[in-house]
């Protein structure tokens, strides 16, 4: 007889937990969808995708700051890498520079961070699933 | 693409709500009421900021 009980649907799944991380880092969503939290998963990517793009659509700069001679700007920069592949694509495909004189550059700028942020939350979330502390 | 100040407010405070939402509640019921509170909450402290705020000069 087949299990259908909380219990079996919300398995930990502990060797997934560095592989889902390492999805979820690279692509919103992607670590929910491996451990087969495929609403989660596809709510996070559309959601945090829309905020990255949309923030990228406003002139945000994608900046890449590494150091400490400017410890808010490479905080600045990590917010906006933890987003993964998208950042990267979007630097590749030249949106990297912004526009500083747009009205919405600062918008823009906070939108690409808090998506990068928000990314973290959902990659300890993966790590959560994937161990079995939550559904 | 050049939004206005209300319509960045509120396409920021739903998706940012709904992200909350999903992160921290774990049904469908307590999700719905925690992202609309959420919402609601962001939207009503940025009002009354810029409200308070509306007396200094720029």
């Amino acid at each position: 007889m087949a299990d259908t009980s909380t219990a079996a649907v919300v398995a930990a799944r502990p060797a997934a937990a560095v592989p889902a991380c390492l999805l979820a880092w690279l692509l919103p969503g992607a670590g929910h969808l491996y451990l087969r939290r495929t609403g989660k998963g596809l709510i996070f990517l559309g959601a945090i995708g829309a905020l990255f793009v949309l923030g990228l659509a406003m002139d945000s700069r994608l900046q890449m700051t590494v150091g400490l001679d400017d410890i808010l700007a490479s905080l600045f920069s990590l917010a906006q890498m933890a987003i993964g592949i998208p950042y990267l694509a979007a630097r590749m495909l030249g949106y990297e520079a912004g526009q500083v004189t747009s009205v919405t550059f600062e918008y823009g700028n906070t939108f690409t961070a808090v998506a990068g942020l928000l990314n973290i939350l959902v990659v300890l979330d993966a790590y959560d699933v994937a161990v079995g502390r939550k559904a | 693409m050049s939004p206005s100040h209300l319509a960045s407010l509120i396409l920021f405070a739903a998706l940012v709500s709904l992200v909350f939402a999903m992160l921290m509640r774990e049904d469908s019921r307590t999700r719905l009421r925690f992202g609309l509170t959420s919402f609601a909450a962001f939207l009503a402290s940025a009002i009354v900021v810029g409200w308070l705020m509306s007396p200094f000069p720029s």
